[in-house]
């Protein structure tokens, strides 16, 4: 078994990279002197992932919504459902199912080892039958019709749809009360069993651990798989958006905004255009840029203005949003000042200032083991590592960002989204 | 735990420090207790918003965020809260840790001077705050309340309280009005500044690896000269609901709210909150809890129900969200969980289960700096600092009985539902 430590010069932490005789790849990052520990078992598997085939063979077709309902229906088996084990030992447990990844995970001050066998135990065995699945509709439904009230939500779903043509990312995570109705056991059970291979996995322990005390459950708990080539497709997606605006009413009494500016996406960002990027977006949209004193002189902001970059398979862009009494003007001024900067270039004291705050944010990231044990899963599964990612930050000068900067945020290729209060 | 050294610096201002070596950042808060009042409310929280916008070392807003982000990202950052009868301005720097600044700079240094600056050295011109930051800030402030009813859950649990404790301090919103808010001028908030400095509790809180020495000395210098005459934080409770009412809104939404207000009769430093506490718990504070098994999974009516304590106030409050036609079905299914526990309906396994998720959340918050902080913060409510350890043990002693009895104290006070149209 090959075991790798990871270690940072620059911060003085380390983890470790287990690559595992089952096919599971392990990271465990201890933190001396902390009470708990945080595990997270996640499969690159997400609400995109609804076309794929497995060693070359017939292509499949799913439901849009079933990785969600699957990450509900796992924490059941046939002896009942794993939040009654979890309460055995005291554990704090949950799961999420985000566009490119669905991840279990628990934290816990006592009795790691025994939580660490329950989520080890109840991902690797499914339990679906007809009447658990039917019983799910209603509380999914109600899930999905929570985030139909959320303006937040629904701000930003209706920009993808604007954005994007054909990739799935522009369907809500949980599907619709529609496209959940088609779920069944069968059909779960066929994407659990291509998705849930340990060849296409990950676990990740941070805090209160030993390596030795990981692998001693792992290699009681994890069961051998067969490596097994999977395709994912996506309808290809053209560079251009389809809607410049579209708007949605609601009963808001302040009005939200998104502005997305769709990128590039033929291969995932590597650490040193990712830090790039992230340096390039301060320099533009922090508190300390003279876009944002605009913008708010001009009364078209507020405190819940922010920025980010939202990547995965086949889908790259930046998006700007908050809450804004004229949200068009908003958006106007962000696209303006973005061309002048393009024909002006970015300003050398920006990038120092922005260079340090985004260095500092991911340092100060790796005191919380939560943070550290999902950016150590999103970083494997998109190719890429933490450590490194800080090092490129350090490293990066100013011409970097400025050639970044030439190849993204073009202005004529953005949608803005708008909710507000019906007339 | 890491202790805490508590000191009184000046005449109702205390420095808390807690030395922590394990994190990568250091955090200093100042807490400015205050007793909540229509009369006042508006203009605290709108006072702290523009001091945190600019002082007189950094007069200009984005000067100010520079010098910030130049310190590694640095954040200077407010929150009101209500707690109890009583506002909280908060006022908070925090940053990296000098280890790890590129070239010897010492941030936390750097940060406490700045908050100083900030709360004792405003940017006042001829004795007013620059009109532009203070319109700047009103407009926030005035968007902040106006978002509160973009989300349901929060403006539905927002309605509970002020129909609930509508004839008692606890009514008042943390922000107060927005008429009182535009009544604020650049004069009066001097005022405002001027009486906060002199008539609030404050209670700093520093959570770091490096010494607080020098920030404790920055403040307590910064205090000399200016009178003190510090109000009691205090807050009323009411042990008891005599009868309980019904409150309907309609809107257009997917999903209606349902949200119920409980008075327990216990509030700290009460000895028996701890009792209340895994009551609570154990009807609604866990993936575990009866709510959660039940009305949730086992009934299918709503994707979250789950409860919650003020063990300051005193108050219980449950809230779901549910489809129109269940409501009724949630609120009756809610309501014979708690008779349950009434009947002494709790299994050995609940008591214990419950005990160990609440001791795991206790210990969680000490790895980090913000968990620290608050559990260090939520305890000057009380009548002594308790470490983890000591909270541990008490929540273990708690029996069945006196969670039955604890159950059998609550009234319900208040339903509110936001339903669908």
């Amino acid at each position: 078994m090959n075991i790798q430590e990871i270690k940072s010069q620059r911060i003085g932490d380390s983890y470790y990279k287990i690559d595992h005789p089952t096919g599971l790849t392990i990271y465990v990052y201890p933190k001396e002197g902390y009470n708990s520990a945080y595990a997270i078992f996640g499969t690159k598997y997400g609400s995109i992932n609804t076309k794929f085939s497995v060693d070359d063979e017939n292509r499949i077709t799913v439901p849009d919504g079933i990785a969600h309902y699957l990450e509900h229906k796992l924490f059941e088996s046939e002896e009942g459902d794993a939040f009654a084990r979890y309460a055995k030992t005291g554990a704090n447990a949950n799961a999420y199912t985000s566009f490119e990844k669905t991840c279990y995970l628990f934290s816990c001050t006592d009795k790691f080892d025994e939580s660490l066998e329950i989520l080890l135990d109840f991902v690797q065995d499914p339990y679906f039958t007809a009447q658990t699945v039917a019983k799910e509709q209603g509380i999914i439904g109600q899930e999905i019709k929570m985030y139909d009230d959320s303006p937040e939500w629904r701000v930003m779903f209706n920009m993808l749809e604007g954005m994007y043509k054909n990739h799935p990312v522009k369907i809500d995570i949980a599907g619709t009360v529609e496209t959940i109705a088609e779920i069944t056991a069968e059909k779960l059970y066929e994407v659990y069993n291509v998705f849930y291979n340990l060849n296409n996995m990950v676990l990740c322990v941070s805090g209160n651990v030993t390596v030795e005390q990981v692998l001693r459950t792992a290699d009681k708990m994890l069961k051998p798989c067969e490596k097994h080539s999977i395709n994912n497709y996506f309808d290809e997606e053209p560079y251009e958006i389809c809607e410049p605006y579209v708007e949605q009413n609601f009963p808001v009494s302040m009005p939200l905004f998104n502005l997305g500016f769709k990128e590039r996406a033929d291969k995932i960002l590597d650490v040193k255009k990712l830090a790039c990027t992230d340096i390039l977006l301060a320099m533009i949209a922090s508190q300390t840029s003279p876009l944002y004193r605009e913008l708010l002189d001009n009364n078209l902001i507020n405190g819940s203005f922010s920025y980010e970059l939202f990547e995965g398979p086949g889908y790259c862009s930046v998006i700007f949003g908050g809450e804004s009494r004229a949200p068009k003007q908003a958006a106007e001024t962000i696209k303006q000042y973005i061309s002048k900067l393009k024909s002006e270039g970015l300003g050398k004291s920006d990038f120092e200032i922005s260079k340090k705050s985004v260095y500092g944010d991911a340092v100060s990231a790796l005191n919380s083991v939560s943070s550290i044990s999902n950016a150590v899963v999103d970083y494997h599964f998109n190719g890429n590592e933490l450590f490194s990612y800080i090092d490129a930050i350090a490293d990066i000068d100013f011409d970097d960002v400025s050639t970044r900067f030439s190849e993204m945020l073009d202005v004529n290729n953005c949608t803005l989204s708008v909710v507000k209060q019906t007339e | 735990m890491t202790a805490i050294n508590r000191e009184e610096i000046a005449k109702g201002v205390f420095f808390n420090s807690v030395r922590d070596n394990r994190f990568k950042t250091m955090k200093i808060t100042a807490n400015l207790i205050v007793p909540l009042t229509k009369e006042n409310a508006s203009a605290n929280a709108l006072l702290c918003g523009v001091l945190s916008h600019s002082c007189k070392a950094y007069p200009d807003f984005t000067e100010l965020s520079r010098k910030l982000s130049s310190l590694y990202g640095a954040d200077l950052g407010t929150s009101v809260k209500k707690i109890g009868d009583n506002q909280v301005l908060r006022i908070t720097a925090s940053g990296l840790d000098d280890r790890y600044a590129f070239d010897g700079d010492s941030v936390a240094r750097e940060l406490s001077k700045l908050l100083c600056n900030v709360i004792f050295e405003p940017n006042l011109i001829n004795d007013e705050f620059p009109k532009t930051d203070v319109e700047q800030e009103k407009r926030q402030l005035l968007d902040v309340i106006d978002s509160e009813f973009n989300d349901k859950r929060i403006y539905a649990n927002s309605q509970l309280v002020a129909n609930m404790c509508a004839d008692e301090v606890f009514g008042i919103k943390r922000y107060g009005t927005a008429d009182k808010i535009k009544e604020c001028t650049e004069q009066s908030l001097v005022d405002t500044w001027k009486n906060l400095l002199k008539t609030a509790k404050f209670e700093i809180m520093y959570v770091g690896d490096s010494s607080p020495d020098l920030a404790e000395e920055v403040f307590a210098k910064a205090f000399e000269g200016i009178e003190r005459q510090p109000q009691a934080v205090t807050t009323e409770i009411a042990r008891k609901a005599d009868s309980s009412k019904h409150i309907c809104e309609e809107m257009d939404l997917s999903q209606s709210k349902l949200v119920m207000g409980f008075r327990t009769g216990t509030a700290i430093p009460d000895k028996d909150v701890n009792a209340v506490r895994l009551m609570c718990a154990i009807l609604g504070g866990t993936a575990n809890s009866k709510l959660f098994c039940n009305v949730r999974e086992k009934q299918s009516l709503c994707y979250y129900c789950s409860s919650i304590y003020d063990r300051i106030k005193g108050i219980i409050t449950v809230d779901s969200g549910v489809e129109g036609d269940n409501i009724e079905k949630a609120e009756q299914g809610i309501l014979n969980e708690i008779e349950e526990m009434k009947k002494g309906n709790i299994s050995d396994f609940e008591m214990e289960a419950t005990k160990m998720a609440v001791i795991n959340s206790f210990y969680s918050t000490n790895d980090t700096v913000g968990g620290i902080e608050a559990w260090y913060f939520s305890q000057l409510f009380d009548d002594r600092f308790r470490t983890m350890e000591e909270m541990a043990n008490e929540v273990n002693a708690v029996t069945k009985e006196q969670v039955v009895e604890a159950a059998r104290n609550i009234t319900l006070d208040t339903v509110y539902v936001l339903k669908n149209k």
